[in-house]
């Protein structure tokens, strides 16, 4: 068949994209023929299970209540030791073996009833004695059978699950449950059709449809190894590792694994709770279908057109419904949908008067096994799916079997301990019986809604274990590693030595100053003198013979006392006076150095009016070098007449970050003052590109709110400086605020233009594909006010260069955090789609035609 | 300051010649040719000091602009061919811990795709 052809048919049924096409088929396969066996197989278990005396009935639930923990540790040893296709073929063809093995034990014992004992034709297999047993115990084999069966519908369930979580990661599998159910449901029906028809019509006798099941089972080997034979194929075209080796299991290994992991454990409280209220419920069923059909006849029918209708239901209600509500509402809501559905129906037992109470089983009794059938298996599974390779099989094995069956047993006790209390002398009214049980489901269903969301809040948490930071951002590096402000003090201070050694020295100075400097870095600035400096740094930096310009002065910078004298020198009145009448003239020197050295000393001086009148000339000086020490010395007086000329610094890219560390120094008080000319049409656009970081080196609520006004006028030349500058302030300011109402719109904006890069490429593929990129990049940073800022920045850094899992397991992530609509619109962008396939799905999330 | 840049086994490479320097910045920084080669897609970004004497403040701070844009796109930013002084400051100011530093640029190129 081929791919193309297979992919169109399987889009009819679920969200199947093109590598995944052939897996997702041989899944559903495989899941078709296991619960058509399992349905082929019920009738006959039931059949000749009510043929045995009812004394016995107890005891085939016993049995497998009692052995089922031994299956399981078998299990789990084989799951260990056997390579996974191997497991999954043996333990198909363990159960065709048990097929053929109980069909020669019920046809030895159909033939003997209507000829002698010894003389039936199957005899010729069987010794004399063996015919002897089966006659005289044949309630022992037909409890054994059922046991088996039980065992065979368990283990062959989580196997298919297994499988699938084998080959898919989260989000494929969320996309393609629904083939996977609908395949389940249809096997179902067939199944069970197949025997109610072969059965009617006498095609064959009950044990002979024993012998239909290998057929069918023969080919889910065939099925499940096609599976494993597609995955290697592409995992080595992908070169991904996804089937880890899961470590050593065992019951005891599966029930640590649940009781140390706080989600595996609401998890099975979850299902526990879901079991026991589905249990409570059957038994009310029971209750109103006993009363009203009281013979076995009339019940039969009932119960095989009960399920025949809930299982077609079920399949129409999980083609119409479970992909859509999955993909619209995610996890969340799905999870929540039995339970609230079936607190309400069960409520209503306390309103329904007696002659509606058989359509109320039907709803409320429908509705759970309807539920069971589909949505909530689907999202069952689904939760199991971010649990780590290795732990998921110990607790699957162990939910599924073990709590299962606790749950089940626990609503059997409930429902002994619930009549043993009544009255039966007195309490013969079915309607009290029906709704005292209800009052106990309630209380179940109560506890199973409680635990949706808590199971649903732990989840995002448990795909978030595996989404840790590919790489760290290039802030955090630097920020972790040096003071950038003092690495570029330091290259500056060593060329100032080629300029001027005042001004080396007065550099010096301001260094030590200011800085607790490393010994390193005292040698490297010439401070402290020992051998490395002698052989090192001299050569370097040419410091000749005398090992410095005036030896010993370097010392004596550091020395505290003269630190102070330099002090007082700048604070003495005569010579601020002295100062205040010759700055003027000092900063008209024709020489360079001597106005940088002015601008240089000025930081140290008083700010009485004409220094800072002089500090404003050296701020408009021709030299760059003099603007930028002046730069330096607004940054340390904050005059406010200073504002509108270092603003005019922020459009000349040499001068452009000493001008915005100047204004970020005044504070938050030159918020207000800047604003204006971040709007502003005069301001030339160098200029108000660089405004947004001053504001987010300010990072005040106020500025962070006027960095988002501005972003929501939407100008094409300001969005990446604001974009920066916001994601800085989430950064580095955790406190500040971020209003959802004023963001969300320009977020929807922002993925919308990254969808016109998709739709209207602005150039060759190779361009569209970068300038995608940069869209998303700044989709990602606005996403990070909104949400918890690394997880965001995880999820963006696996969808870029995570591997196909990972990338699988931060789109699951995202499906679970973002809005819905943003997730229409962003999801095509991110998710890996041919180029036609995402154009289609833009277009349809944008509405267009 | 002359940056000119080539491509080769897709990474780009900035040959840059003389000192990175606010004073002799012509028009276009080193940052921006940086950031103009990331938006054309490009990952991976070798800057080649062997023709760079000395650097200043504002040239630190167009390498540690350019690393931050690279790091913030998934990319990666290497450095070759840097001279003994420029190298004892790197160290010194533990620039060397940020900046991946390689002694020629056929080992730089190497690393990338070992990375």
């Amino acid at each position: 068949m081929a791919d193309g052809f297979l992919e169109r048919t399987l889009k009819r049924l679920g969200d199947v994209r093109g590598h995944e096409a052939r897996a997702a088929l041989a899944l559903s396969a495989f899941f078709f023929l296991i619960t058509a066996t399992f349905y082929i197989i019920k009738p006959v278990k039931e059949s000749f299970l009510i043929g045995s005396k009812p004394g016995w009935w107890p005891y085939a639930d016993l049995a497998t209540a009692l052995l089922i923990g031994l299956v399981v540790a078998v299990n789990a040893r084989l799951l260990d030791r056997l390579p996974r296709r191997t497991y999954l073929t043996a333990s198909l063809l363990f159960f065709v073996s048990g097929l053929l093995v109980f069909w020669l034990i019920f046809d030895v014992h159909q033939k003997t009833l209507s000829s002698t004992p010894v003389a039936d034709t199957s005899g010729v297999i069987f010794l004399l004695w063996a015919q002897t047993i089966i006659w005289n115990h044949f309630p022992v084999f037909v409890i054994a059978f059922c046991f088996w069966a039980d065992i065979f519908i368990a283990m062959s369930v989580t196997q298919f699950w297994i499988a699938v979580n084998d080959v898919f990661g989260p989000h494929e599998a969320k996309r393609l449950i629904g083939l996977f159910v609908t395949g389940g449901l249809f096997g179902g029906i067939a199944g069970a059709a197949a025997a109610a028809l072969m059965t009617v019509v006498r095609l064959v006798e009950p044990e002979d449809l024993l012998l239909v099941c290998p057929i069918l089972l023969v080919l889910a080997i065939a099925a499940v190894n096609g599976v494993y034979a597609e995955k290697r194929r592409t995992d080595v075209v992908a070169g991904d590792e996804r089937l880890a080796v899961p470590s050593k299991v065992g019951a005891w290994e599966s029930f640590r694994a649940v009781r140390s992991d706080r989600y595996l454990r609401l998890l099975a409280a979850m299902v526990a709770s879901a079991i026991v209220a589905g249990s409570l419920i059957n038994y009310q069923f029971k209750w109103v279908v006993g009363n009203i059909y009281p013979t076995v006849q009339a019940r039969t029918s009932f119960i095989a057109l009960f399920f025949l209708v809930i299982l077609a239901v079920s399949a129409a209600f999980h083609l119409l419904t479970t992909g859509r509500v999955l993909k619209s509402y995610g996890i969340r809501w799905a999870i929540a949908a039995a339970p609230a559905f079936l607190l309400a129906a069960s409520a209503a037992v306390f309103v329904i008067p007696l002659g509606l109470m058989l359509a109320w089983a039907w709803v409320v009794r429908g509705g759970d096994k309807m539920f069971d059938n589909t949505l909530s298996q689907s999202v069952r599974e689904l939760l199991y799916i971010p649990v780590s390779a290795d732990v998921k099989y110990r607790a699957k094995i162990f939910i599924d079997v073990f709590v299962n069956k606790f749950a089940t047993g626990t609503a059997a006790v409930l429902w002994i301990v619930l009549n043993a209390a009544r009255n039966f002398e007195y309490r013969t009214d079915p309607l009290i019986i029906i709704r005292e049980t209800g009052l106990a489901a309630l209380a179940f269903l109560v506890l199973w809604l409680a635990l949706t969301r808590f199971v649903y809040r732990e989840y995002p948490a448990v795909l978030k274990k595996d989404l840790g930071r590919i790489w760290q951002e290039g802030r955090t590096v630097i920020d972790a590693h040096l003071d950038e402000k003092l690495v570029r003090e330091i290259f500056d201070a060593v060329q100032s030595r080629e300029r001027s050694t005042t001004l080396y020295y007065m550099n010096l100075f301001n260094l030590v100053r200011s800085k607790n400097l490393t010994p390193e870095l005292q040698e490297l600035l010439g401070i402290k003198r020992n051998e490395l400096k002698a052989r090192a740094m001299d050569a370097l930096f040419d410091v000749g013979a005398a090992g410095g310009l005036y030896p010993g002065l370097e010392e004596a910078i550091t020395d505290a006392e003269f630190q102070k004298e330099i002090d007082l020198i700048y604070l003495l009145p005569t010579y601020q006076k002295i100062m205040d009448e010759n700055l003027g003239k000092i900063i008209g020197s024709p020489s360079e150095v001597e106005r940088i050295e002015a601008a240089n000393s000025i930081c140290r001086m008083a700010p009485s009016p004409p220094t800072m009148d002089a500090l404003a000339r050296l701020l408009q000086d021709r030299s760059v070098e003099v603007v930028l020490y002046a730069l330096n010395g607004a940054s340390v007086h904050r005059w406010p007449e200073h504002v509108p000329v270092i603003l005019r610094h922020l459009g000349n890219p040499m001068t452009v970050a000493e001008a915005q560390t100047a204004l970020a120094a005044y504070g938050p008080e030159i918020v207000g003052r800047i604003a204006p000319h971040l709007r502003s049409a005069d301001e030339p656009a160098e200029v108000r590109r660089a405004i947004p970081e001053v504001l987010a080196r300010i990072g005040t609520q106020k500025a962070a709110d006027i960095l988002v006004a501005e972003l929501a006028r939407r100008r094409d030349d300001m969005e990446q400086a604001l974009i920066d500058a916001l994601y800085k302030v989430r950064a580095e300011r955790p406190r500040v605020r971020f209003r959802e109402r004023d963001l969300r719109p320009e977020l929807r904006f922002l993925i919308r233009k990254a969808c016109d890069v998709v739709l209207g490429p602005p150039g060759p593929p190779e361009e569209a594909g970068a300038a995608l990129v940069i869209r998303l990049r700044r989709v990602f940073d606005l996403l990070t006010l909104l949400y918890l800022r690394e997880d965001i920045v995880n999820d963006y850094q696996h969808i870029l260069q995570g591997t196909s899992k990972s990338v699988d397991y931060a789109l699951e992530h995202l499906d679970n955090l973002l809005d819905r609509e943003d997730k229409e619109l962003l999801f095509p962008l991110i998710e890996d789609l041919p180029d036609g396939e995402r154009v289609v799905r833009l277009k349809k999330a944008l509405r267009l035609k | 300051m002359v940056i000119k840049s080539r491509e080769l086994s897709n990474v780009v490479i900035f040959d840059i010649q003389g000192e990175i320097r606010r004073t002799d910045t012509v028009q276009e920084t080193l940052h921006g040719l940086v950031e103009a080669q990331l938006d054309r897609g490009r990952r991976n970004l070798l800057l080649d000091f062997g023709g760079v004497e000395f650097i200043d403040s504002f040239g630190v701070g167009q390498i540690l602009a350019s690393y931050i844009s690279t790091q913030h796109l998934g990319g990666k930013l290497k450095l070759c061919r840097i001279s003994d002084k420029l190298l004892l400051i790197f160290k010194i100011t533990m620039l060397d811990k940020v900046l991946d530093i390689h002694a020629d640029c056929d080992h730089a190129l190497e690393s990338f795709g070992r990375t």
